[in-house]
């Protein structure tokens, strides 16, 4: 993405020389910030710009859970499934999100607005059940919270 | 060097060198996937673990042995109880998810994970679950297939195309147990002249040839040592047909004398582990349509009269050239020169020039010269051969061609033309004589590389009948000479 | 309270976490007396003196790590802080990252010099959003006031800070798979030999520590070994942040003095178990540590000998409460199925047997398990003991074979019957989440 690189040669200047590969990880996350996901075009344009093997960027976004390669819906529900958010309700927040949006894990509303997944532990536990919603973490959800927070994102 | 012990025995180790390594020098077999001595070390398949015993003072332990650095007076155990008992762990957990495809498995017979499975473990599976599904018959470039559910994720392929050819081809995507070999998608395996190597440093049957999928079962099959032609680097390689006890009765008796595959034939001193495609596909080379008749003036005729021809026309020849083939054998140009070169203004041709798209050189194994005998041809005559009719010398009255790549229009108009090749071509009814020859494949021989590297080929198939041998063709022509001579 | 306190020492407010609230506290006073006054050496020697031991959840001394990369060797030396922190019940390094942001560069600092290290990187997971704001905040301020990327204090040494952000990968929290993400490429640990302190970050020397590890820093240099050595106990001197979560009615991040009573923790600094029900076990040290009964736990204090004694670690202080009536096969489905999603499926143990561990855990709760299957995880935890080419393998094990070797009449149970002795719970009785009746409903 051309528009970054201007960016991206600042973001170089702050590594020792010889680490350019370890730009992979923060371009393509800007990358996805500014695009929503990661385009074939935008891999073709960062292979040429730091000049790494095509195949270490497609392993890159294929291994994080982060990356993705296909647009998703506007807002990105992703849910803690792991322990403590496990004993403080997470099933309960999963369905309740599907009884208000219609929607399962992996799945996406049909107007495109809302995505929902689950992921691992979020490093929120002291305040589970916790719900990220994009950047954003929203943590000591209780019914009442996340139906607010639901209905926040209709609007 | 480092005192070490394996199993007892005491095993001078150089410094720096890995248990593995000081091993597999001293004759002591460890049990290896992903370990490849021409690769780097990923320590990703376990089943190479080994126990190093205790001293007394700390327990013993067991660890991989390809990362383990030799250290003074160490005690390793290559077999010990509990080394067996993690072998086979490992081994449980290797076939876990692989599919059980060894009946319709091209690897089946030269398959490391069936020789180890039945070596180390030799039990059914204790799992009642249901195996891991992955794509099976995925292609991943024009030549390579890949079934990744027999994939056992060693990384081998990787880091060949990382390593060795340098293409960066191919990776490892996902993560877990989903993890998948892909190529880059930008086709670069497809590029990539050295791909097929990482067929033969597959040890499962994940990876396997497109052109030779089921097209045979390789315990039906014999390798021949030869040189491959395809450049003046000469690796050395296994011409692989099927074995005389084999042979098909009832079909087509050509599928008896084919080149099924050719793989490496492990050279240190000239090409390692590995070859190149063009080396795999010398099918394609060998399988071109033979010239099987001798013609005179475009008839065919019996061997007889187009020697008795040729051998005519030599000697009423008074400025004849020889246009020597470079892809001649050092026995065939020894033959050659010993009999009627004299006769000659000898000069080495270029039988072949590279072809458009091919890799020209580079510095792993491909050279420019695509000829695999010009090093020893010219070491006898000189190298720059007359390419055009006007190059000739004036007055050649007959020119003899050995070998290809020379066409009839870029011969003298008025000389005669003595023709000598393998290959069917409208050029050889053209020549005045026409003696068909035979090929590589149908003769022993020896061909000097680049360096000055000598090595062997082997005839792996009888030469059609009708069809001559060089050197016996030559001794013929000579008669004539030494008869004139007297 | 909970004992001394060494980070935790002022209340959290708005800008707590600023350059200059973090100045007004004494901050940034012990790298200048150590570049003033000490050699690099001296710092490190200190450091083991203290007997400060990793807090990322292995308990190695620091001091020791340190020890091993050779001064003046003539290449760059790489300092690395673990802030990836994603062990199931950790939350205590985002404590830092969002409330002493600035204790931990000073800490960064100080183990830069005594390290000889230029460039630094703090390695923080790619889901902390308020977490990474703050010390990438911080950063900006201290270059802004010349704490990096300038000499510091008239002396020659000077040190760059990169901020690092992963992409969701728990492997990441290994230190070498951490070092191999911030390469810029799958986060794959590393076979060793070598150490990552021998050959790490692009093959060089690094040293990896964990941010509390690195927060604890500046108090041992500024007020010395020997006062750090009279916090805690003999062999766990100093604190632990303890991260506790679950079934407890205050969960949160709390400062705990080695050798602090279990009992009196859980129960009155916490609030006890959530709902009000009993204890049944607690997970101590993060889910890599085997669990502990409430009989095997209560008489504990919270150190690693004691825990240790009692079968399990208190490894990074992520303490999980489970109340009775908890279904613990639901417990262990959760653990595989993490450990399942996280292989990184390098090593044929885990990669293969994670996924097994998975399936057969989801055989006995969909009520088609076998009995052997019992045996069939233990069997496969062992597999993954001493043989992979991180800890995860044996982590998964650990949490595995502990729940079976407490709860295997639990499994049984499933197996016999085909359902959960506990209705398949995992919430606390009486603290269940209820689904709000719709507004229209």
């Amino acid at each position: 993405m051309k528009s970054l690189h201007a960016e991206f040669d600042a973001l170089r200047r702050r590594f020792p020389p010889g680490f350019e590969p370890s730009l992979v990880l923060p371009c393509l996350r800007r990358i996805q910030e500014e695009r929503g996901h990661v385009a074939d075009a935008d891999i073709d344009d960062l292979v040429a710009y730091l000049r790494v093997p095509r195949i270490r960027i497609e392993e890159v976004l294929s291994y994080y859970t982060q990356f993705r390669r296909a647009p998703i819906g506007r807002f990105h529900l992703q849910v803690c499934r792991n322990v403590a958010c496990s004993m403080r309700g997470a099933e309960g927040v999963v369905a309740q999100i599907d009884e208000r949006l219609g929607i399962a894990p992996g799945e996406t509303t049909e107007d495109g607005r809302c995505t929902l997944s689950t992921v691992e532990c979020l490093g929120s536990c002291g305040t589970a059940p916790v719900v990220v919603v994009n950047e954003t973490y929203h943590e000591n959800l209780t019914p009442e919270r996340l139906d607010a927070l639901i209905e926040g994102l209709a609007r | 060097m480092v005192e070490i012990f394996i199993d007892g025995d005491r095993v001078e180790a150089q410094e720096g060198q890995t248990v593995m390594q000081a091993a597999r020098a001293s004759g002591h077999v460890i049990p290896y996937f992903c370990w490849h001595p021409a690769l780097s070390v990923p320590g990703n398949c376990r089943i190479c673990m080994v126990e190093v015993e205790g001293d007394g003072t700390a327990a013993g332990w067991l660890d991989i042995a390809c990362n383990m650095p030799v250290a003074k007076g160490m005690r390793v155990l290559t077999d010990s109880p509990r080394v067996r008992s993690r072998r086979k762990q490992m081994l449980q957990l290797v076939t876990l998810n692989h599919p059980v495809d060894c009946g319709i498995c091209d690897k089946a017979g030269e398959c490391t994970l069936q020789d180890y499975h039945y070596q180390y473990n030799g039990e059914p599976s204790v799992s009642r679950d249901v195996k891991v599904r992955a794509t099976k018959h995925f292609p991943l470039s024009d030549r390579i297939v890949l079934d990744n559910e027999r994939c056992i994720v060693c990384s081998r392929c990787v880091r060949f195309t990382r390593e060795i050819s340098k293409s960066d081809s191919l990776g490892i995507v996902n993560r877990g147990d989903h993890s998948l070999v892909r190529a880059s998608e930008d086709g670069a395996l497809g590029r990539d002249p050295y791909s097929d190597n990482v067929i033969d440093i597959c040890p499962v049957g994940a990876l396997l040839s497109r052109p030779f999928l089921h097209q045979a079962r390789v315990w039906y099959l014999e390798p021949t040592p030869s040189v491959c032609p395809g450049c003046e680097r000469g690796c050395t390689v296994q011409i692989w047909h099927r074995k005389r006890e084999w042979k098909l009765n009832r079909l087509d008796a050509k599928l008896n004398a084919r080149i099924e595959r050719v793989t490496p034939l492990e050279n240190a001193a000239v090409n390692g582990p590995w070859i190149c495609n063009k080396g795999r596909d010398l099918a394609q080379l060998f399988d071109r349509p033979r010239a099987l008749a001798p013609l005179v003036a475009g008839r065919e005729v019996a061997l007889d009269a187009a020697v008795d021809a040729a051998r005519a026309l030599i000697a009423a020849a008074r400025r004849p050239v020889a246009l020597v083939s470079s892809w001649a054998s050092n026995e065939e140009l020894a033959a050659f020169d010993r009999t009627i070169a004299s006769r000659f203004t000898c000069r080495v041709k270029t039988d072949w020039l590279p072809l458009p798209g091919e890799r020209v050189e580079d510095d792993v194994l491909i050279k420019a010269d695509k000829n695999p005998n010009r090093t020893a041809a010219i070491a006898r005559y000189p190298g720059s051969a007359f390419e055009r009719p006007e190059a000739f010398p004036s007055g050649c009255d007959l020119v003899l061609v050995w070998g290809e790549g020379c066409r009839a229009d870029a011969l003298p108009a008025g000389a005669r033309v003595v023709r000598m090749d393998a290959w069917l071509h409208p050029d050889n009814a053209r020549a005045d004589v026409f003696v068909p020859i035979s090929v590589q494949t149908e003769r022993s021989g020896h061909y000097t590389n680049f360096a000055g590297t000598v090595s062997r080929f082997e005839a792996c198939f009888a030469k059609p009948d009708g069809v001559a041998d060089a050197e016996a063709l030559f001794a013929s022509l000579a008669a004539a000479a030494m008869a004139e001579a007297t | 309270m909970t004992g001394r306190k060494l980070i935790m020492t002022f209340p959290v407010t708005a800008d707590s976490h600023t350059l200059a609230a973090y100045r007004a506290r004494g901050g940034y006073a012990t790298i200048e007396k150590a570049v003033r006054g000490m050699r690099p050496d001296e710092v490190t020697k200190e450091v083991a003196a203290s007997g400060l031991l990793g807090h990322g959840g292995a308990a190695f001394p620091a001091g020791r790590k340190w020890g091993v990369i050779k001064l003046n060797d003539e290449q760059p030396h790489y300092l690395c802080a673990n802030a990836d922190e994603g062990e199931p019940g950790t939350f205590k390094d985002r404590w830092i990252l969002e409330n002493a942001p600035h204790l931990l560069i000073e800490g960064m600092l100080i183990a830069a010099f005594a390290l000889q290290v230029r460039h630094a990187f703090v390695y923080i997971r790619g889901e902390f959003d308020l977490p990474y704001r703050r010390i990438a905040g911080a950063v900006d301020e201290a270059y802004a006031a010349g704490w990096l990327g300038a000499p510091i204090a008239g002396s020659a040494f000077a040190c760059d800070i990169v901020v690092y952000r992963g992409a969701g990968s728990y492997v990441c929290g290994e230190a070498s798979g951490l070092l191999t993400s911030l390469e810029g490429r799958k986060g794959y640990p590393r076979n060793r030999p070598p150490r990552l302190t021998v050959r790490g970050l692009y093959q060089l020397p690094t040293v990896v520590n964990n941010v509390e590890t690195l927060a604890n820093i500046p108090g041992i240099v500024r007020d010395g070994a020997a006062t750090f050595r009279s916090v805690g106990t003999a062999k766990s001197p100093g604190t632990q942040l303890i991260s506790i979560s679950g079934h407890v009615r205050k969960p949160g991040v709390y400062e705990v003095e080695y050798g602090y009573p279990f009992a009196k923790f859980l129960h009155d600094d916490c609030g006890g178990v959530l709902g009000g029900g009993k204890l049944k076990c607690v997970i101590p040290g993060g889910i890599s540590t085997k669990v502990l009964t409430a009989a095997e736990i209560e008489p504990l204090t919270l150190d690693h000998a004691s825990v240790a004694a009692a079968g399990s670690g208190l490894g990074s202080g992520g303490m999980v409460v489970i109340a009775e009536g908890t279904c613990m096969v639901r417990l262990l489905q959760v653990l595989v199925r993490f450990y399942h999603h996280e292989s990184c499926g390098q090593c044929t143990p885990c990669r293969e047997g994670m996924g097994w561990l998975h399936k057969i855990v989801d055989r006995i709760v969909a009520g088609e398990g076998e009995l052997d299957d019992i045996d069939r995880l233990i069997a496969i935890s062992h597999a993954n003991d001493g043989t992979t080419i991180c800890g995860m393998g044996d982590a998964a094990g650990y949490a595995t074979v502990g729940i079976l070797a407490k709860y295997r009449d639990e499994f049984e149970h499933w197996i016999v019957h085909g359902r959960s002795r506990h209705g398949g719970r995992l919430e606390a009785v009486g603290a269940e989440w209820a689904l709000p009746e719709t507004v229209d409903g």
